[in-house]
């Protein structure tokens, strides 16, 4: 449905998108995951026709984004992107408007809209008056009212509480399931994007580390369990790791916000082992847990970073 | 017809920002009402309102003089009757008098002085009378002597004895002195009511010494048996010449047209500050996305202001007219004024779209739309008439440099258009002719600059 080709965005010196390739299929929440300043959002703005690329092209069903129709792409962007001193109707309704839809199906879709997202007791608001939460919603609402064939979201759940975040998360699955839309989604928070996506592609300085399902992307570093152990002090945690790396049967030893990550199948037969290596170290545990892989960890073992970093 | 509902939009937007809009409002009506304390006639309602005496002192000094005058010698006190004439002197068409006189010593008219409670205070000179005296014993001489040769002239042609009857006469010429006197009009220069007070006490002067000539002359004329343009009445009457209509208007009166401009060029400050917002927020990407025309956006945009504009232009001058505005011309003069208003804001919307192509945020907006209409304002003579510096002649005409601007034919057309209740022919066509070519070139400056830069795709 979307393809980019070579897409390449180079502000002076610093290349913001670097030559990506990308085909996002139709009906499929597609995942764009990467930190902040990764080149989502440029990426994003050149598929829509905001953003020119320095090179490259972006073809939507075989044509150039910017010959192709308007009104089949919508875009819900990362800012709160609303006219602050109209009511949640008239922000919708004026959308409506420029997309040129008949006054009748306009005034359904913008009462469907507020009622799916929790909006109808406020319909008549300044949205200036709604809280936060209300306002990235209606951020969403104003990118569907013309019932575009593919959506952008751009980090949708940004300062959402988890109520409001488990609301829209159930809403863009509606929207794939039972509308059958296409969806592209960049976030970097790990479990919107595990939850949601039917693939993820990992962005990192602008170019594509990774593209598969989310299942898939975890297996690319192998079954095994995490252990993050916090010492009590972190100037061990050095000679913690070099210890822990020696043992037999451990994947991968990092010291990751202050701790000792810790990648291995079977992880805790390991423990004892483990603990012995940091009393040997003169180091003292303040915390240890135990989980299994994550795409976080799946993105630290390819950019060797955090996602929030 | 999307354009409509972007208009719709922005009025609404407009009116529903209280802060601005009040700014928008408020600004301007503050001017006026500064203006109208400052020069107007105070603040007595328009309806209460009359044309309020000049408060002047006269120290009269004069001691006055023999003279021959109506064919009898006679002592005269000129200081007398010339402070008389300005007590009694009233503006045109109405009896409220030009001037109150106040009846004080020289000290303490210069203390009045000081403290403004006057604007003038008149010293005539001890020999004014005498100054007086030479002067029509100068203009009777000249009169007489000028008939005497016609005469002789006439009776040489006609073969006749060259002797004019004149030479009959028992009555000899006055000897002519060499008297002159300097009447003083002493006040605060800077001083906006002194100005006006002492052009109307010269100008009543010059009327009194004219009216005392031809009284003077034509008598000698009957002496010497012609009568040459004869002068009707021996009385002395003022009579205030100024541009028909305007004798009772204040400072303010003047003022107002260029303060309606004022208010035109301070939208630019607000529309500017709009448009950049739709860009800093990112609502105008949305837009560009949707099957919206540029078009759309600024016929839209255009639209909303131009309404905003008519209510500005209307709330100034209910405003003016509460606060005494006098203007000529009636309500076709004020129609008039509002259709050159909606024309002079287009050119504010345009200098908006300029300034909101280039700057990146609302801030910047602001400051550089004040930072551009505040000196317009000036140039285009909206407080003060500029200094001439002529840039060149057109088909008759000379150009100054600031008529480059439009807001500069706006302020002029207003002024003919109100203060001298002037119709759309002559200099106001004229005006409002240049007005519109300047608003085409701005408006397709700002509307390329706009669209190129903030209605295609970011680079």
């Amino acid at each position: 449905m979307l393809k980019t080709q070579c897409l390449l965005k180079k502000y002076d010196d610093l290349i913001a998108v670097d030559n990506l390739n990308l085909e996002i299929k139709e009906g499929e929440v597609f995942g764009f995951l990467g930190p902040n300043g990764a080149g989502k959002t440029s990426a994003i703005k050149m598929m829509v026709g905001l953003l020119k690329p320095t090179s490259g092209q972006v073809l939507f069903n075989g044509k150039e984004t910017g010959s192709a129709e308007k009104g089949i792409i919508g875009v819900c962007p990362q800012e709160l992107v609303l006219w602050e001193s109209l009511t949640c109707k008239e922000n919708l309704t004026f959308m409506g408007n420029m997309y040129g839809i008949p006054r009748s199906i306009l005034k359904e879709k913008v009462n469907t809209l507020l009622e799916a997202l929790g909006l109808s007791d406020k319909a008549n608001k300044e949205v200036s008056t709604l809280s936060g939460g209300m306002k990235r919603r209606l951020n969403v609402a104003l990118s569907l009212v013309h019932d575009p064939v593919i959506l952008f979201l751009d980090e949708p759940s940004a300062g959402l509480d988890p109520q409001s975040r488990l609301l829209l998360w159930d809403f863009i699955r509606s929207l794939r399931d039972k509308e059958g839309k296409t969806i592209v989604l960049t976030t970097h928070i790990m479990e919107e994007a595990d939850a949601l996506s039917d693939r993820i592609a990992i962005i990192d300085h602008g170019k594509l580390l990774l593209l598969d399902t989310p299942e898939g992307l975890k297996k690319t570093i192998g079954r095994g369990d995490i252990v993050e152990i916090q010492l009590a002090d972190a100037m061990v945690n050095k000679r913690v790791t070099t210890l822990i790396k020696s043992l037999e049967g451990i994947e991968e030893v990092k010291e990751l916000r202050g701790r000792v990550t810790v990648r291995a199948l079977n992880a805790t037969s390991k423990l004892p082992q483990m603990m012995d290596l940091i009393e040997s170290a003169e180091g003292r545990v303040l915390d240890i847990s135990i989980r299994g892989n994550t795409l976080e960890d799946v993105f630290i073992y390819l950019t060797g970073r955090d996602l929030r970093e | 017809m999307k354009f409509i509902n972007i208009t719709s939009k922005g009025i609404k937007e407009t009116f529903r920002d209280r802060r601005g809009f009040t700014y928008l409002m408020t600004f301007p009506i503050l001017f006026v009402v500064l203006f109208a304390f400052a020069f107007g006639n105070g603040f007595t309602p328009f309806f209460t309102r009359g044309s309020n005496p000049h408060e002047i002192a006269v120290v009269n000094h004069d001691k006055g003089e023999t003279v021959f005058l109506d064919n009898v010698t006679q002592q005269r006190n000129f200081g007398d009757s010339f402070s008389r004439l300005l007590g009694n002197a009233t503006y045109e068409n109405s009896s409220t008098n030009l001037f109150h006189l106040n009846n004080v010593s020289e000290d303490k008219a210069n203390e009045m002085l000081k403290s403004r409670s006057i604007d003038a205070l008149i010293i005539i000179p001890e020999n004014f009378s005498g100054a007086f005296a030479s002067m029509i014993n100068s203009s009777v001489r000249t009169e007489i002597t000028s008939t005497v040769g016609a005469q002789v002239m006439e009776n040489t042609i006609a073969g006749q004895n060259p002797t004019p009857n004149t030479l009959a006469t028992n009555n000899p010429l006055s000897e002519v002195g060499n008297v002159t006197a300097a009447l003083i009009i002493k006040g605060d220069t800077a001083y906006m009511d002194f100005g006006t007070t002492q052009a109307a006490i010269t100008e009543l002067l010059e009327h009194y010494k004219n009216n005392l000539i031809g009284e003077a002359t034509a008598g000698a004329s009957a002496r010497v048996g012609v009568l040459k343009n004869p002068i009707p009445g021996d009385f002395i009457f003022a009579e205030i010449l100024s541009i028909s209509g305007t004798q009772s208007f204040s400072l303010f009166d003047y003022m107002v047209p260029g303060l309606i401009v004022l208010g035109i060029l301070l939208q630019v400050s607000i529309i500017a500050c709009s448009l950049t917002r739709e860009v800093q927020t990112g609502t105008l990407d949305r837009l560009k996305l949707s099957k919206m025309r540029s078009f759309d956006l600024l016929l839209g945009t255009f639209i909303s202001w131009l309404l905003i504009t008519i209510i500005q232009v209307l709330v100034l001058i209910i405003v003016a007219i509460a606060l005494g505005y006098k203007w000529l011309g009636g309500i076709s003069s004020l129609w008039l004024a509002i259709v050159i208003g909606i024309i002079a804001g287009m050119a504010s919307i345009s200098l908006a779209l300029l300034i909101a192509a280039f700057v990146t945020n609302e801030r910047q907006a602001g400051s550089l739309s004040a930072m551009i209409a505040a000196p317009m304002a000036f140039l285009a003579g909206a407080f003060i008439p500029l200094p001439k510096e002529a840039i060149g002649q057109f088909n008759g005409r000379t150009y100054q440099i600031y008529d480059i601007l439009p807001w500069t034919h706006a302020v002029s057309a207003l002024r003919s258009v109100l203060t001298y209740g002037s119709g759309l022919d002559g200099d106001v066509i004229f005006e409002v002719r240049f007005l519109i070519i300047l608003v085409s070139i701005l408006f397709v400056v700002g509307v390329v600059a706009f669209s190129r830069v903030r209605l295609r795709a970011e680079r």
